[in-house]
């Protein structure tokens, strides 16, 4: 599904080529449950964007899907965002705007879903989670957890075949964190869908079914867990 | 989609309400100065288009110097009447061709009697011939276009005059006298028909129109001449350049022929290089191309300009807001972009932002013009409605499209900064220190003060160039005296002198609010110089109160005043050279003969006329020698200032002299607030217009410093954990927009220099540049940032620097 050959991302300043990533080469596969793990300023979130592409690999080959992503223009890669890439984040990211509902409801409007079906997804995505009666309130009344509930409500509800997550549990408390790792951990056992998340929670990562360590920009470690 | 991001529009208008207010009400201040220009550009356009018949009718001008008000050559609108029949026999296109009264500023209206009233001032009341409605498509109420003036002493009512007269519409075949003079014994007319007010302003206005028989023949003597008002109405819309040219033939020939057999032949005529000329102007054109003073659209130049301006001035207010705001949004972006938003999208919605406000805006610009529009109407002596347009869905569409337009230019920067924010950038969180726009912010800033310090110095200035006009020494004492409309009778005047109180009673062409102007050239040692002749009595001098600078003023004392002498102004002194007292200079009459008139006295230029216009030099006689003017002035000078008794005393020996007319007269001191008053007006405008766009720049200022302020709540937070005090952090934020307000300064001296300069130059009699508003105006704008930027800083300032840092 990702494909990485030779990634370097470099930042220049003052003529001196600071890199973040370097000769980064590996392959994720459809339904692969990956966790990155590293330091602090090793690059992990670096890598994360480029597979997201947020950002631009400096140097190097990024195929998704078998297309490669450098020549991809804007309108392709928003395609891409609209039917295959659900994104979460640490800071949760909500519209402040906007209420649960509405929330969950955006992407699909963007990928032009139907209205019933659209009524019908949220519903269900409201029902699973838990979040029926939080579904007009707006994200400043909800407490950190649920507000990632809704974040990653939010990257399911366009029914997306990859979920990218950096540090998704990282300004939650434990049980919270534990709540959203099984959530993680059964969308891809039952669902199939591939999950790439960054944490600094061992225990985190083995909800995984890979872990890659990341120092220095390059991969150290690339270990599979047997379940 | 639409309706999700129309309800989120709501609720960020919602959430930001303090901005969203300054917002809307600042774009609704600068929208309603732009609406009521283009409510009054409305009315001045929609002169003469009530009927598509009027389309095929022109105005005929021809070009001379009878009349006009600096006695050169111009485009009049007032022609020779014998040009009507010239062109109605030589002009096979003319189907009609009517002549009809000018507007005379002075003794424009006729006393109407009917029945047993008593007799009433009807203004506009206009001679014309069988053929005016048969130009002018009128609708009759009662009787008909074809008939109404067929015969004389007919008379055609505008259905407001039939109804002030009679308390009817019906009023055909009644009859009514008009007596048009003081001692005109009256001429009775039949009514003949009624016309209803068109929907749109007419350059031939009227309240009736009457038909005396004067304007079916011209004069026997030819150089007797009528001037009037002639209009025709054409076969078909023609091309006005190719008319032209056969009119200007036809015009030579005809006044070739018309001076055979005179003194002066066609030749002599043009030796001062005068061109006589004859044209035909498009009836449309005519209101917007007066003959000597500036058209209504030149005159509105600099007021369009403004109220342009000051639309620009709150648009960009909200574009400055809109962008400082946008790093509240850029999550929204930045999130939105990688659920799979377009950018376009994204420009969409925040356009729907901006025209969410724009529409409110423009709504409470509605409200906010049925408010002041009475006042406005009041102030500029017109009467526009907003509702009651006889162009209302034009109007419509004009605010349609200035809806777009101020959504498109207020909405489109921010929405092109907003929907370009990178979606890394702003989900890293590190979006905030983009410089992006501050830059453009500050030019912002610095323009809208640009703008209102030069409002502040003009104000400034025109407030000064007033007082030095208001305070000017007209060369006469206004106080103490009145002028009645009537011309000199001695029966009267007699009475009038033996009423105590009254000091002097005497005409003259020339006074303040009735100048009539007369040229000539004289000979003096040789040398031809142009000269305005001024008819006066006895007593006119004396009356005015004029100011004697060598020799002396008429006297019944000298014999010769009712012989040859003449006053002459300082203006005149100057082009004839020194020692003048008893010098003659000679005059050649229209018979060729040459008359010699002496010098007596020289007197200081006196006031007849606006500041805008230096006094002409002038030449005064009593004498008959060399012809006479007359016009309808009779001043009275009383030597009191307890006025009431004696012009009650004057209307009593008026009432018993000339029952069938009312007195009409004004005080000196009325005539001058007169020609004051239209730039007081003026300058009524421009205050108006300032303080709109003092109070744009200072709300925007005010939000620009909220938004700054609240930006940098952490660093005030910090410095203030570091030991910096309230003053301190309160001055830290001012500086910045102190800088920009002087820079602002620094702009708008040269700016207003020139057009300050530009404006006084509009006078012949001005101050010099001061420099005491350019002072003041950077005082008060410096003074008014500082307190508008303060009332922020302070409120950052005192909060307490734990809540800012614990919430980070
Ligand atoms: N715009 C930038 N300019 C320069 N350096 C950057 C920029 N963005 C990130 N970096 C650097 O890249 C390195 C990797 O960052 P990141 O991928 O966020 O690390 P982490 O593994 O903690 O997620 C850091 O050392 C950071 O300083
Ligand atoms: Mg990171």
């Amino acid at each position: 599904m990702i494909q990485l050959t030779n990634i370097e991302k470099y930042y220049a300043s003052k003529g001196v080529k600071n890199y973040v990533l370097r000769l980064v080469t590996t392959t994720i596969n459809q339904g692969e449950f990956v966790s990155v793990m590293g330091p602090s300023g090793a690059g992990k979130s670096t890598l994360l964007n480029i597979i997201g592409m947020l950002e631009e690999p400096t140097y190097g080959n990024y195929h998704f899907m078998g297309e490669d992503v450098t020549s991809l223009n804007e309108r392709k890669r928003i395609e891409l965002y609209r039917n295959h890439i659900g994104f979460v984040f640490q800071a949760y990211h909500l519209i402040d705007e906007m209420t649960v509902y509405e929330n969950i409801e955006a992407p699909l409007l963007y990928k032009k879903v139907g209205s019933a079906e659209r009524a019908s997804r949220i519903a269900d995505l409201l029902d699973r989670f838990n979040i029926v009666a939080k579904k007009d309130l707006f994200p400043n009344q909800l407490s950190g957890g649920q507000q990632q509930l809704v974040g990653i409500a939010r990257a399911l509800a366009a029914q997306p075949s990859i979920i990218l997550a950096d540090e998704p549990t990282g300004n939650l408390q434990s049980a919270q964190a534990e709540e959203i790792m099984s959530l993680f951990k059964k969308l891809n056992e039952e669902e199939g869908i591939t999950i790439i998340q960054v944490t600094h929670s061992e225990k985190n990562a083995q909800y995984g079914n890979r872990i890659l360590h990341i120092a220095d920009g390059l991969i150290k470690e690339d270990i599979k867990i047997q379940a | 989609m639409f309706r999700l991001n129309l309800k989120i529009a709501l609720r960020n208008l919602w959430k930001n309400k303090v901005y969203a207010t300054i917002n809307i009400v600042g774009l609704a201040l600068g929208l309603t100065a732009f609406v009521l220009m283009i409510l009054y550009i409305n009315h001045e356009e929609s002169y003469d288009k009530w009927s598509p018949d009027l389309k095929n009718v022109y105005q005929i001008r021809e070009k001379h110097d009878f009349f006009t008000p600096d006695n050169k050559e111009h485009w009049n609108e007032v022609s020779n009447s014998r040009i009507a029949n010239l062109i109605r026999t030589k002009l096979p296109q003319a189907v009609a061709v009517t002549k009809v009264d000018n507007d005379w500023s002075f003794g424009s209206g006729y006393s109407v009697k009917t029945d047993n009233a008593d007799p009433v001032m009807v203004n506009k009341i206009k001679d014309s011939d069988s053929s005016f409605f048969k130009v002018f498509d009128y609708q009759f109420v009662q009787g008909s276009a074809d008939q109404a003036l067929e015969n004389k002493n007919t008379i055609v009512l505008k259905e407001d005059l039939a109804l002030k007269l009679f308390g009817t519409t019906r009023a055909l075949g009644k009859t009514i006298k008009i007596i048009r003079w003081r001692d005109d014994k009256g001429d009775l007319f039949t009514v003949t028909g009624i016309v209803s007010e068109p929907k749109t302003p007419q350059s031939v206005h009227f309240s009736a129109i009457m038909r005396t028989g004067n304007k079916d023949r011209d004069p026997d003597e030819p150089t007797n001449n009528n001037y009037c008002l002639m209009f025709t109405k054409l076969n078909k819309a023609s091309d006005t350049l190719v008319l032209n040219q056969t009119l200007q033939k036809l015009y030579v020939d005809f006044r070739k022929n018309l001076l055979k057999g005179q003194e002066e032949d066609y030749e002599d005529m043009q030796k001062p290089k005068k061109l006589p000329g004859l044209k035909v102007i498009p009836l449309a054109t005519v209101h917007s191309n007066p003959p000597y003073t500036l058209s209504w659209f030149e005159k509105l130049k600099p007021v369009m300009a403004i109220s342009a301006f000051l639309l620009l001035v709150s648009i960009i207010n909200f574009i400055n807001l809109a962008t400082a705001q946008s790093v509240q949004r850029a999550k929204e972006v930045g999130v939105k972009k990688v659920l799979g938003s377009y950018k376009s999208q994204l420009t969409a919605q925040f356009l729907v932002e901006s025209g969410l406000q724009s529409l409110i805006s423009l709504f409470l610009c509605i409200v906010l013009i049925e408010m002041v529009l009475p006042a406005f109407n009041q102030q500029f002596n017109v009467a526009l409605s907003f509702w009651h347009n006889a162009r209302l869905l034009v109007l419509i569409a004009q605010l349609v499209g200035l809806f777009v337009f101020v959504t498109l230019l207020a909405g489109l920067y921010p929405a092109w900064v907003l929907s370009n924010y990178n979606p890394v950038a702003v989900l890293k969180g590190n979006y905030e220190n983009g410089l992006r726009g501050v830059v453009l912010r500050n030019v912002l800033v610095v323009f809208q003060f640009v703008i209102s310090v030069t409002f502040i110095i003009s104000i400034g200035v025109m407030e000064m160039q007033s007082r030095f006009m208001s305070s000017k020494d007209l060369g006469f004492e206004r106080g103490n005296l009145i002028n009645i409309k009537t011309n000199y009778e001695d029966n009267f005047a007699e009475r009038l002198k033996k009423i105590p109180g009254v000091q002097y009673v005497a005409t003259t062409t020339q006074v303040l609010g009735n100048s009539f102007n007369v040229p000539e050239e004289i000979k003096y040692k040789g040398k031809p110089i142009k000269l305005n002749t001024v008819t006066v009595t006895m007593d006119a001098l004396p009356a005015l109160g004029v100011k004697v600078l060598q020799g002396r003023i008429f006297s019944r004392e000298y014999k010769s005043d009712t012989v040859n002498t003449v006053v002459l102004n300082e203006a005149a002194a100057n082009l004839f050279g020194k020692n003048l007292i008893g010098q003659t200079y000679q005059k050649t009459d229209w018979e060729g003969k040459d008359n010699i008139f002496q010098v007596v006295g020289i007197i200081k230029n006196y006031h007849n006329e606006g500041f805008d216009k230096a006094v002409l030099p002038t030449v005064y006689k009593v004498t008959r020698l060399g012809g006479t003017s007359n016009t309808n002035n009779l001043l009275v000078r009383f030597n009191t200032a307890q006025h009431k008794e004696i012009i009650s005393k004057i209307e009593k020996e008026w009432r018993m002299l000339y029952p069938n007319f009312p007195i009409e007269y004004n005080s000196l001191d009325d005539a001058f607030s007169k020609v004051l008053e239209e730039n007081r007006r003026f300058m009524n405008m421009i205050v108006l217009f300032s303080l709109v766009s003092v109070s744009l720049s200072l709300l925007g200022l005010f939000a620009l410093s909220t938004f700054v302020a609240k930006r940098k709540t952490k660093e005030i937070a910090v410095r203030k954990v570091l030991g910096a005090s309230n003053i301190q952090i309160v001055s830290l934020l001012n500086k910045s927009f102190l800088i920009l307000v002087v820079v602002a300064n620094l702009v708008s001296w040269p700016v207003a220099y020139i057009i300050i300069k530009k404006w006084l130059e509009g006078f012949a009699y001005r101050i010099e540049v001061p420099f005491i508003p350019f002072a003041a105006a950077t005082l008060i704008s410096v003074i008014i940032a500082i307190l508008t930027v303060s009332i922020q800083a302070r409120k950052a300032a005192v909060t307490d620097p734990v809540n800012a840092l614990k919430y980070e």
